[in-house]
């Protein structure tokens, strides 16, 4: 078989192996190392923080396990946090991310290297990305082959869609739920694959580790299961499959409620009953096969239609009851707001409210995966041409993913790993395509000679410029030996001709490759290596300028007031002050209690007037508020554009004393100059922030920068909480809350005396009282 | 075993025979190892119907008592009946990568896994 | 040598206990009319005796001044200026208010002409009458004019030593409005009311009548002395005319033989306003888990936890605080955002002025305070808050192993025991198992 270009021959095909081996660990090491470089930019350009806000509450807890031990950490109960109810932390936290935190920690100081556990949390999470792209190359290479598992590897160390929650700082959960999700999918096909139930078991146990790690492990199980129904409907049922599932089921769920916050939902809930029902009808099915080869098929079917019909009745009636009686819970409402995208918005704004659960833009799936997106369906139809057990779950995975994904911003995390795996898959079979060195010999000449002319200009093309038309005239040569009906020779009638038509297809894919890397390298840098803790700006003169103005503040409040001060904010920034500012804190970012109470009661007081909001903020001991203003720097993410949510959220609560329509003008628009509603200007969020506005502007009227009006020339004035630091940008603004009068009046008559205004004269009061007949 | 034949009552008396004919098959085709294996099999079943009606007519009070009493035998179960289908003879070409010692061994690093989270839940 | 210069400080220690102090300090800033001063001068030498530095000064004198560097000068101020229309720069109705929020106690007299004490009144919750109005009453027949007002002395007043003589009064009266903070120590007599003084008192009355009674100046609604108690703990006292301290009244009698009450009832009013009676403290407050006796730093739910509080009160004639097991009325409250447990403060018998209450943490977890709240009109506030979590039990604070779990137990231990014999079993099992496979494979091979 002649080849297009020349193969070394006197190479043993051992020899062979081990280069292809060493070739492969040098890549990998590469990619590791690659993936964990293009984390680092936020570490370089900035310093290493802890970034966002959920971070800051996975470091405070990590800091306490390490400080205090693993038991310390499992019964800690944090008064900080939710003043005054506290938060049981080791019941209501995934303690996976902590835990392997504390592990390395602990395990670097025994080696007496004394990483900071700062660091340790700041790098964590690249270093994990390194695991994941060798969990994903694992995963390829069950699918297709090794060359495709280290394009799948290389794709999803560096792909954005990753990136974008696994930076450095970025100490979050799926820091490590990722890897342990292509991990356990990993595990769950080499268990199908060999029908071990070691492997079983050991995606069992990292599903465990998953479990404890992130709340997106809901998807495994339900994936896992999924996989199984649809093995079994295609008729695919085998002792594989049954070993694989069982063992994965019996110890997972097991293992998965070990996790106090998971506790027995596994068997309560309807998200997992899902698992238990594939469970059972896989024991059913094993049954039956077994029962069918130890009788005729006759009798067989009989007792299969019988028994089948009464299992499904009795397990249908029963799954109903069970939730009618409620031991079975229902479905909770954020896996309602997945399949009905307006559902959270009615009732549950909490939900609604999070940036990360708005649907998902067109132009994010192109920013995030660039060339993957358009390859990757090209590989699903690729796993529908092979069709194993292993290439069916690709496809499911992909499906389900593509839908979550279009629903929430956030779930593209789940999208990345399929999609970096098919993409992989279809690119690689291209480039196999057109490395591979054979091609067809020249005898097609002969049989095509009573062809027509097209064949004839198609065959001797070792010369042949034509690039495309190559392939698509072997497809018609194809056509014309089949019409012909000319068996085909020992070499193979189709096929690519000649070093030019691979070198042009190649070097095209390899300049995609290079755009897709300059494409992620760029987003990486630009986009998703932000702290959101300290923001950056460009001069005139185009050098950087950082605005640093929410550490300012946090650490005025850290030196500033006293140790038990208690803080209210919007939740979005609880986590942070009780990082960086050490202070209680009222609601945070865990949202949990987010029906009565606590979010909504921070709601309503920021949302209500002064002499409203008063009571509420001494009835919760609050020293000092905090909001967020951006009208100077036109930075909008600050309150005033949140004020809606917050709005809403306490309406859900208090209806009649909060209604949105109320904060709008009575044309409907959201205004804050002198068009605004008098409860919009009343409201202790309008005046906090725009308090001393006016006076900044010298004269002129004050332009809020991010909603782009002019403010009126008189402020806001404030009775009943004095202004405490405002930061330089005028980014964060606290105040302090003032005590009681002392002479027991209302403060706001007690400012008016302050000021020198006279009381007006009044009449004794009527002891005169009405006498019940 | 017999799951549910009290069901089938309007059907002929071809039922009674497949249960039985499923009997004789059973007993005359399987050896003996198996037969070992499905005894343990049926203790474990028994076990853990014996836990359920407790747990469902008594009281359910240490839920996670139940759970892990529970779990450990329907783990076993499924264990076990891994370990007989790739130890039969029949199975031979499914499973071209375990070789029956393998497979033992998998089941006992299994079954350790098991206890060692049963008896983690248990108290 | 030695003994005798401690007979020396014994001495004088021994003098300074004599006299009655109060229990925040000795300098007195007294404003009036320089002219005016010997007309008080059984009081404020009753007020020298005790032991306190009288300092005077003329209302428009610009020194010494109220506030030097937002530190008050002096622990009390009188303020006897009724009918002065200009102070000095510093002395403003804000001034005032700022003393009372430094501890400083003020008392003020009222008068018939509008000024800046006029103009100060309402913001204590008084409500004056009409400008010009005095107090009169036609009752108890005297020879004295109707404005001259005889009022008895009730016995329940704990500031007002219930001697049996009434107190000569002349001057305004005034209502008291809604704050809870101000109360009346010497409340105007039944038949008495507000009018312009001579002439037209038919016409007051007759407009009353007219009006039904509402917004009448009469009666004993009004007060002519009333105690206000600043919630930092300074005291006000404000008194309608300043005559009652004059000397002449003092000098007065009310009948035959009979002294008014006057000199003891200024020096009281003087004893409360300048924190000498009716002064209570708490000293210390502990809690503890009930067996131990050193607080904890947090409580587990369910806890049976013991709170000690203990008060004193000041005796101004040693001029100490002594422990005072008098109240029969204090609350403890354990509270997260509303009282979750509120009980009785007792006092402990046997031990002066312990008060204890031993009470079960609630099965809640969160940061709870103990909160005591102390306020009764007259009596210093007490108010002590103290913050403590209480945590749910540890992980391993659960029993362990519960007896009604037991066939669980027995079906994990049998399952595992089943496990570990079916392996022995099967393994024994398995050089035969492996013979006979292998005596197979050799005999397939053979043929």
């Amino acid at each position: 078989m002649s080849t297009a270009y020349p193969l070394p021959t006197n190479l043993s095909t051992t020899t062979v192996t081990n280069t292809a081996s060493l070739l492969r660990i040098v890549a990998l090491g590469l990619i590791s190392a690659a993936a964990i470089a293009s984390r680092l930019f936020a570490v370089i350009n900035f310093e290493s923080i802890i970034h966002e806000f959920d971070p800051w509450f996975n470091y405070r807890a990590t800091r306490v396990l390490a400080s205090q031990g693993f038991y310390e950490f499992w019964n800690w109960f944090d008064p900080t946090a939710w003043y005054p109810l506290g938060r049981v932390v080791g019941g209501t936290v995934y303690p996976g991310l902590m835990a392997t935190s504390g592990v390395i920690y602990n395990f670097l100081h025994a080696f007496h290297l004394p990483v900071d556990i700062r660091n340790i949390c700041v790098l964590l999470a690249p270093g994990f990305s390194a695991l994941t792209a060798w969990a994903t190359y694992m995963f390829t290479k069950e699918m297709k082959d090794e060359s495709a598992g280290l394009l799948a590897a290389a794709f999803i160390g560096i792909v954005p869609g990753y990136i974008s929650r696994s930076v450095a700082g970025s100490y979050d959960n799926e820091a490590i739920a990722i890897f342990l999700l292509m991990f356990t999918f990993y595990c769950w096909i080499k268990a199908l694959k060999t029908g071990s139930a070691l492997f079983g078991t050991l995606a069992a146990v990292f599903y465990f580790y998953m479990v404890a790690a992130w709340g997106g492990y809901a998807f495994i199980t339900n994936m896992i299961p999924v996989h199984a129904l649809t093995l079994m409907l295609m008729g695919r049922f085998s002792s594989r499959l049954y070993v694989a599932y069982c063992s994965w089921y019996a110890i997972g769920t097991l293992s998965s409620m070990q996790v106090p916050f998971v506790g027995f939902q596994p068997v309560r809930t309807s998200e997992h009953m899902g698992a238990l029902g594939v469970f059972g009808l896989l024991q059913i099915v094993a049954f039956a096969q077994l029962a069918r080869s130890h009788l005729s098929s006759k009798q067989f079917q009989n007792l299969l239609t019988v028994s089948v019909v009464a299992m499904g009745v009795v397990g249908t009636f029963g799954f109903i009851a069970l939730t009618y009686m409620g031991w079975i819970a229902p479905w909770t409402g954020r896996f309602y707001s997945l399949w009905d995208t307006g559902y959270a918005k009615k009732y549950i704004p909490i939900i609604a409210s999070v940036s990360e659960h708005q649907p998902t833009a067109w132009p994010s799936f192109f920013m995030d995966l660039q060339l993957l997106i358009f390859l990757f369906p090209a590989g699903v139809i690729l796993c529908f041409r092979e069709l194993r057990d292993e290439h069916v779950f690709v496809i499911i995975y992909s499906v389900v993913a593509s839908y979550f994904a279009g629903v929430m911003v956030r779930l593209m995390l789940t999208l990345t790993p399929v999609v970096c795996v098919s993409s992989a898959v279809a690119f690689s079979s291209l480039i196999d395509t057109y490395l591979d060195p054979t091609q067809p010999e020249g005898e097609e000449e002969s049989e095509a000679d009573s062809s027509n002319g097209t064949n004839t200009a198609a065959t001797p093309s070792k010369k042949e410029k034509a690039k495309k038309p190559a392939a698509s005239t072997s497809a018609l040569n194809d056509i014309v030996t089949a019409a012909t009906s000319q068996s085909s020779s020992k070499s193979k009638s189709k096929g690519i001709w000649g070093l030019d038509t691979r070198l042009i297809v190649i070097v095209n894919a390899i300049g995609m490759l290079s755009f897709f890397v300059f494409h992620c390298t760029w987003v990486t840098a630009n986009a998703y290596s932000s702290p959101s803790v300290v923001l950056a700006s460009t001069n005139p003169d185009g050098s950087q300028h950082i605005i640093d103005d929410f550490r300012e503040a946090y650490y005025w409040l850290r030196q500033n007031t006293p140790q038990d001060a208690v803080v209210m904010s919007w939740w979005d920034y609880g986590y942070q002050i009780a990082g960086m500012a050490d202070r209680p804190t009222l609601v945070d970012n865990n949202t949990w209690n987010n029906s009565k109470s606590h979010i909504a009661t921070v709601g309503k007081a920021m949302s209500s007037s002064e002499e409203v909001a008063y009571p509420i903020l001494r009835k919760h001991d609050v020293d000092y508020v905090l909001v967020i203003f951006g009208g100077l720097l036109g930075y909008s993410g600050d309150d005033i554009n949140k004020f809606l949510w917050m709005v809403r959220i306490a309406q859900g609560v208090w209806p009649d004393e909060i209604q949105e329509p109320n904060y709008f003008t009575p044309q409907g628009e959201y205004r804050v100059d002198d068009r605004a509603s008098s409860a919009m200007k009343n409201s202790l969020m309008y005046k906090m922030s725009y308090y001393r506005f006016a006076e900044l502007f010298g004269g002129n009227n004050a332009m809020d920068r991010v909603r782009q009006q002019t403010m009126p020339k008189v402020g806001p004035t404030l009775d009943y909480l004095d202004e405490a630091f405002t930061s330089e940008n005028w980014i964060v603004r606290i105040y302090q809350v003032r005590k009681e009068d002392l002479l027991g009046r209302d403060l706001k008559s007690a400012n008016a005396f302050a000021q020198g205004k006279k009381k007006k004269k009044s009449k004794p009061v009527s002891r005169r009282k009405a006498i019940p007949v | 075993m017999s799951s549910s034949n009290s069901s089938p009552s309007a059907q002929s008396t071809s039922p009674q025979s497949p249960i039985l004919s499923l009997w004789k098959a059973y007993t005359q085709n399987t050896s003996d190892r198996l037969k070992f294996i499905d005894t343990f099999l049926v203790f474990l079943m028994a076990s853990g119907v014996i836990q359920f009606l407790y747990c469902v007519l008594v009281t359910n009070f240490p839920f996670n008592a139940f759970l892990a009493g529970f779990a450990s035998t329907v783990g076993q179960f499924v264990l076990t009946a891994s370990l007989r289908s790739q130890v039969n003879p029949e199975n031979r070409s499914e499973f071209k990568e375990v070789s029956p010692e393998r497979a033992f061994a998998d089941f006992a690093i299994g079954s350790i896994v098991l206890h060692f989270f049963v008896f983690n839940f248990l108290g | 040598m030695w003994s005798f210069y401690t007979f020396i400080l014994l001495i004088f220690g021994f003098v300074s206990v004599l006299d009655a102090k109060s229990s925040s300090g000795n300098s007195v800033l007294v404003i009036l009319d320089p002219a005016r001063q010997p007309d008080y001068s059984i009081f404020f030498n009753g007020l020298k005796e005790k032991g306190y530095d009288l300092t005077f000064r003329a209302p428009k004198d610009e020194a010494p001044v109220l506030i030097e560097d937002d530190i008050p000068s002096f622990a009390h101020v009188i303020l006897f200026a009724p009918d002065s229309k200009h102070f000095g720069k510093d002395v403003t109705p804000q001034a005032l208010v700022q003393l009372l929020s430094s501890q400083t106690n003020l008392l003020i007299a009222l008068g018939q002409k509008q000024n800046l004490v006029t103009s100060l009144a309402p913001e204590f919750s008084l409500i004056l009458p009409p400008p010009g109005s005095s107090l009169v009453s036609y009752f108890p027949e005297r020879k004295e004019p109707p404005t001259v007002v005889p009022i008895d002395v009730p016995s329940s007043s704990k500031i007002l030593s219930s001697s049996s003589s009434p107190v000569w009064f002349s001057g305004v009266p005034f209502a008291l409005g809604n704050n809870p903070l101000v109360f009346p120590i010497l409340s105007a007599p039944a038949e008495g009311f507000a009018a312009d003084s001579e002439g037209s008192t038919a016409d007051a009355l007759f407009d009353a009548a007219d009006k039904g009674g509402e917004g009448l100046w009469a009666g004993s609604q009004l007060a002519v002395a009333a105690g206000f108690q600043a919630l930092g703990g300074a005291r006000a006292t404000w008194v309608g005319g300043v005559e009652l301290f004059s000397d002449e009244f003092a000098k007065k009698e009310i009948s035959k033989g009979v002294k008014s009450g006057n000199q003891q009832a200024a020096a009281d009013l003087a004893a409360w306003t300048f924190q000498e009676s009716l002064v209570l403290r708490i000293d210390s407050t502990t809690h503890h888990l009930v067996g131990t006796s050193v607080p904890k730093e947090h409580y587990t739910t369910n806890d049976v936890v013991e709170y000690v509080a203990q008060i004193s009160r000041f005796n101004p004639s040693k001029d100490k605080w002594e422990p005072y097991s008098g109240l029969d009325d204090l609350q403890l409250e354990f509270t997260m955002l509303d009282p979750h447990i509120r009980t009785a403060l007792p006092p402990v018998p046997g031990s002066p002025g312990k008060y204890a209450v031993t009470f079960r943490v609630p099965d809640r977890h969160g940061v709870f305070k103990f909160v005591v709240d102390y306020k009764r009109k007259g009596w210093t506030h007490l108010q002590s808050s103290t913050t403590v979590p209480v945590v749910p039990p540890r992980h391993d604070g659960y029993p362990r192993f519960l007896s009604a779990a037991w066939p669980y137990y027995a079906g994990a231990i049998s399952t595992s025991l089943g496990f570990f014999l079916f392996s022995a079993i099967y393994l024994a099992g398995d050089p035969r198992e492996g013979n006979l496979r292998g005596l197979r494979a050799k005999s397939t091979k053979a043929q």
